[in-house]
């Protein structure tokens, strides 16, 4: 089973190092160098050939511990794939609601969602965050977060 | 004499009012997320850089520098009470800072661990001061062969040095250069990997990557980790006080290791966290009672804490001097260097005298805040570990995405930080150590630039290193230092 895995990494780390080389040699040459701008990706697409095929036929064992990474219940997998759905929304939403309302709304139902509880304090931390923020890279630092639908 | 009066200009800069407010933001931030168990120094400097944008550059390094040294010191902080150290350089701290705290002398333990990092980056910092400038003169001769062959071997040596599978660190570090490589190339103008996508033509800056592959991978981490809150409500620090013998018995650790620190923390690859284990060893090796050890034991406290510190000082050696990193986190330093537009190496200490010594001398000023400020707030700070982790992930999520939004206004942006984040999870899974990624990233585009120019000057011709002795000595190390792990191996098990 281990074997298979750093095996199955390895296939795909080889498909990677080949897309690689073949996207190097269809650079464009540039007639006024010696050494062109393609010389230093396919160099670097056949060292990680040669280590992808050096970590296939590596017989290393896994250790427990390393073993232990990599067991992920599936639950917790799911709820990993949420947040990033999350996060998701929150990158498209962000510049048409405003940097506000949508870090309010992301850290009260994130904290939420993750199994914090109170919705009380939930929703004074989230709320405090957001604004501060907002102030402190809006005036200390001059870096103006998108404003979005809040006249502010 | 000279260095003395660039002292004491750097210690204008530390001493003014906004000085010193910076290098105690710094220090506290560092502390403060460096104690969070999963996040490390380099997600600290990185969630920190967005803040320094329009600052003064010699007040933002400041405040860099304070959050790196803050962040191993809070790392120490949660390898104490919670056997679960926020940072890997301070693993070797909770063998037995641990059980001192399990044995109700929590306080002791933290007391004994700011002592030492106090000691270890103090007498670090002046070795610092005084080998820095040596080697930026040693390095004004250096030409791109030599340069080439420096970072060649930084990158060789955090790889092989890593822990875990040589080839999967080798594998990362070649990924890293690999990423660099998207974008226009700087000497031809040819658009490379950018698939027609405008906003690839400038490259993926490095905070992309920073944040994505440290801060959210680690969030993930916590992500999986959160409902493990092993801190109790009402734990007694206990007594922080130290008797006499206690202080005779740390006197011996932390004056060896401090030394020693600070000489692994200036070799290429090796930081931290091999300096504080080797301390560890080492004063086990030499104790009259090595028994102790392992048991809550003064010296195997006072040892990789002064290690650890005198290695992050160690390490702004080559950071400054040449401007090439050894290791993960003064990598994403000398992003913060370049986002401020400041190129560290031999001519900084000319060209920007104020921001060489500010720094060193932020350094003699920040370690004394850790010590007066840590000592008598630790109990505090330490409730910081009580933040619910939901709460924790959510606010470290956000800290990302402000961080490289407020870099370029453009939301592409945060979908490669998102994507990278998952590289950075992918990787953890699969234990692929993370380190040799940015340090490749970092020092990718420079080599690439080094390794050309030698190369035209010697019309396309490799030859041209085996002429230069230094180069070639490099490069020597490096073809060694990757077959270190092989003979290492081979020794372990020999074959039958």
């Amino acid at each position: 089973m281990l074997k298979s895995v750093n095996r199955k990494v390895a296939l795909f780390l080889a498909a990677v190092a080949i897309l690689f080389i073949f996207l190097s040699f269809q650079l464009p040459s540039y007639p006024y160098t010696e050494v062109d701008a393609d010389i230093v990706p396919k160099g670097l697409g056949f060292l990680l050939l040669i280590c992808s095929i050096l970590l296939f036929f590596n017989n290393q064992e896994e250790t427990e511990a390393e073993r232990k990474k990599r067991e992920i219940p599936r639950d917790e997998l799911l709820m990993l794939l949420a947040v990033f759905g999350i996060i998701l929304v929150y990158i498209f939403l962000l510049e048409l609601i405003g940097f506000v309302i949508m870090t309010i709304l992301f850290i009260f139902f994130t904290t939420w969602f993750l199994g914090y509880k109170k919705l009380i304090s939930n929703l004074a931390v989230s709320v405090t965050f957001s604004l501060v923020i907002y102030l402190l890279f809006s005036y200390l630092l001059q870096i103006n977060l998108p404003a979005g639908i809040l006249p502010i | 004499m000279e260095a003395f009066q660039g002292l004491m200009s750097g210690f204008q800069i530390a001493f003014s009012l906004s000085g010193i407010i910076f290098i105690f933001i710094g220090v506290f931030v560092g502390t403060f997320i460096g104690m969070m168990p999963g996040l490390g120094p380099i997600s600290a400097i990185a969630i920190m850089i967005p803040v320094t944008y329009n600052m003064d550059p010699a007040l933002a390094l400041v405040m860099m520098a304070g959050v790196y040294y803050g962040a191993i010191f809070g790392g120490s902080t949660s390898s104490i009470l919670l056997n679960a150290p926020g940072v890997a350089g301070t693993v070797a701290t909770s063998f037995d800072g641990y059980p001192m705290a399990q044995q109700g002398k929590a306080g002791k333990a933290l007391a004994i661990a700011a002592i030492s990092s106090f000691v270890g980056g103090t007498i670090s910092v002046v070795l610092l001061m005084m080998f820095s400038p040596l080697l930026a003169s040693v390095a004004i001769s250096f030409g791109p062969a030599e340069y080439f062959a420096l970072m060649l071997l930084g990158l060789t040596a955090i790889s092989s040095l890593s822990e875990g599978s040589t080839i999967k660190a080798f594998i990362s570090a070649i990924l890293g250069f690999m990423v660099v490589t998207i974008g226009i190339d700087s000497q031809t103008g040819t658009a490379r990997f950018t698939f027609g996508n405008a906003n690839l033509l400038e490259g993926i800056d490095f905070l992309v990557i920073a944040l994505g592959l440290f801060a959210l991978a680690e969030v993930c981490m916590l992500i999986f980790n959160r409902k493990d809150t092993s801190v109790s409500d009402n734990k007694n620090l206990g007594s922080m006080k130290l008797s006499k013998n206690d202080i005779k018995e740390m006197a011996g650790p932390m004056g060896r290791q401090s030394f020693l620190g600070f000489i692994i923390g200036v070799l290429p690859g090796a930081g931290a966290t091999i300096a504080s284990f080797i301390a560890y060893i080492t004063e086990k090796k030499i104790a009259k009672n090595p028994e102790e050890f392992g048991k809550g034991s003064i010296k195997g406290v006072a040892a990789p804490e002064t290690a650890n510190n005198a290695a992050t000082s160690g390490a702004f050696v080559p950071l400054l001097s040449l401007g090439i990193p050894g290791s993960g986190t003064t990598a994403v330093l000398l992003g913060a260097f370049l986002v401020l537009g400041i190129q560290p190496g031999p001519l900084l200490v000319q060209d920007h005298p104020d921001i060489f010594w500010g720094i060193i001398a932020s350094m003699y000023v920040g370690n004394l805040f850790l010590l007066i400020l840590n000592l008598p707030l630790v109990p505090y700070i330490s409730k910081v570990l009580r933040i619910p982790r939901p709460m924790l992930i959510s606010l470290v999520i956000i800290f990302s995405l402000i961080g490289v939004y407020a870099l370029s206004f453009n939301t592409f942006d945060l979908y490669l930080l998102l994507a990278f984040g998952v590289i950075g999870f992918l990787m953890r899974i699969f234990s692929f150590p993370a380190p040799p990624f940015i340090l490749a990233f970092i020092l990718g585009g420079m080599m690439e630039q080094a390794l050309r120019q030698t190369m035209t000057i010697s019309n396309g011709n490799l030859y041209i290193f085996f002429t230069k002795p230094i180069a070639l000595s490099l490069i020597i190390l490096s073809l060694l230092s990757i077959l270190f792990p092989i003979i290492k191996n081979r020794i372990k098990k020999p074959v039958g």
